[in-house]
């Protein structure tokens, strides 16, 4: 399609946010509530730019720890399931700290740095 | 509402008038509103709860019962604002009005702040004072909350996270995780107490001097007292500021210390472990509920549906605590 790309269309409203509508908010839920969808933007960013990669590391390490195929979704069923039976294959911590860890560098990357 | 709540107002005060009713931002389910009511003995600043249209959670008190609670613990010397008047119904619904009080309530500034630095250095001492004041309420006293269910309250506590879990629709591995580590690790019984249920910074009123009154009275039940202690040191809590485990504001230690001295107990740090891995189960969970409010149409919010997304910040809380304890 045409430019702008979805990624520069996410940029250009939030620059729109938080260059135009922001400083004239006086409103301090209007203004927080603001700030949460400039938030929302930057994940939806982060979509864009890393969704695609994490997603099929976290489908490949899935497929390993499970020894099974499927997609990723329900292998992550699959996997909660196995833990609620106390089934939980060997290397389900490690899995499961990396498995957030991406969910993290998409939603709030920034909270990472909180656990040197 | 005025004419209706001046004429209440009037029974309590006598005749008078109401200034500067408005709502403000009041939590999902209630409305809240603030109001001076002038009278012949001078002006009254007051504060409302009224039910509102949105969805009650599990295990929420009624605003009835919430009433006869504050009316209690206030008797019991809790802080917190006095309650005055129950109205069954304020325009078909249900409501009741309490003294306003003075004070901050947002957590990240009592955190934060520079003039709050006095309150924080003596609200771990004050917070376990009100706690211990609160757990040693008898039961008998608090008959009209709702009969806790079946078993210890920790089994209970972990069936209804699971529910919780069950409803979101979404598989949801590293809270499994947790949820197996608490059954398989159960902890061990303490006699059931008044526990406020939501007892953290941001539900406390806070001014320059200290502590000002313990708020958010809506998921007190009967359960266990380290729920209570262990919930102000989820790290959601203290609001950036980490290396103060207590809510941001200070030790752990300290707290549980005070807490122990004034109840003769002999809770251990390491006990409240249980809980606060629970604890971060339980946020993990609500922040997912609270994202579902907005998918659903409930509520459209775009500062509930991103909750959805940070709730991963609690799952990465708890598998650094489980790693941490050899879990």
């Amino acid at each position: 399609m045409d430019r702008p790309t979805l990624d520069e269309i996410l940029e250009a409203v939030g620059e729109f946010l938080e260059r135009e509508v922001l400083p004239g908010i006086q409103d301090p839920r209007l203004r927080f509530q603001t700030l949460v969808a400039l938030n929302a933007l930057a994940i939806a960013r982060r979509e864009v730019a890393l969704g695609p990669a994490l997603r099929e590391e976290d489908h490949r390490e899935l497929r390993d720890l499970l020894g099974m195929a499927g997609d990723r979704e329900d292998l992550l069923r699959a996997l909660a399931q196995r833990i609620r039976d106390g089934e939980a294959p060997s290397g389900t911590q490690a899995f499961l700290k990396a498995h957030v860890r991406r969910k993290l560098l998409l939603a709030s990357p920034r909270y990472l740095e909180r656990y040197p | 509402m005025k004419e209706a709540l001046e004429k209440a107002l009037a029974e309590l005060y006598g005749p008078g008038e109401i200034q500067g009713l408005r709502r403000v931002p009041g939590g999902a389910s209630k409305e809240a509103w603030v109001l001076d009511y002038r009278s012949g003995d001078g002006v009254h600043p007051l504060f409302l709860r009224r039910a509102g249209g949105g969805v009650i959670y599990e295990g929420m008190l009624s605003l009835e019962a919430e009433f006869r609670l504050l009316s209690l613990v206030h008797a019991e010397g809790v802080k917190v604002p006095r309650p005055l008047l129950y109205l069954p119904d304020l325009e078909g619904r249900e409501a009741f009005l309490m003294e306003r009080l003075e004070g901050e309530t947002i957590g990240a500034r009592v955190v934060r702040r520079p003039e709050f630095a006095a309150a924080r250095a003596r609200l771990p001492q004050s917070m376990a004072a009100e706690l211990a004041r609160i757990h040693r309420i008898p039961l008998d006293k608090v008959a009209f909350l709702p009969e806790p269910g079946p078993g210890e309250p920790w089994q209970a506590a972990v069936s209804l996270a699971y529910r919780d879990l069950d409803g979101l629709g979404e598989p949801h591995p590293a809270l499994e995780w947790a949820l197996r580590w608490l059954r398989e690790h159960p902890p061990r019984s303490r006699p059931p107490v008044l526990v406020h249920g939501d007892f953290r910074i941001g539900n406390l009123m806070v001014d320059q001097e200290g502590l000002v009154a313990v708020l958010d009275w809506e998921f007190a039940h009967i359960g266990d007292p380290r729920e209570d202690l262990a919930w102000p040191l989820v790290r959601a809590w203290r609001f950036g500021e980490d290396g103060k485990r207590l809510g941001g504001i200070g030790e752990a230690e300290s707290f549980l210390e005070a807490y122990n001295a004034l109840t003769g107990g002999d809770v251990s740090l390491e006990e409240l472990f249980w809980w606060e891995v629970l604890g971060n189960v339980r946020w993990g969970l609500g922040a997912l509920k609270q994202a579902r409010r907005h998918l659903s149409g409930v509520e459209r919010s775009v500062e509930l549906a991103i909750l959805g997304r940070l709730a991963a910040e609690m799952e990465y809380e708890v598998l650094a605590l489980l790693e941490k304890s050899g879990g």
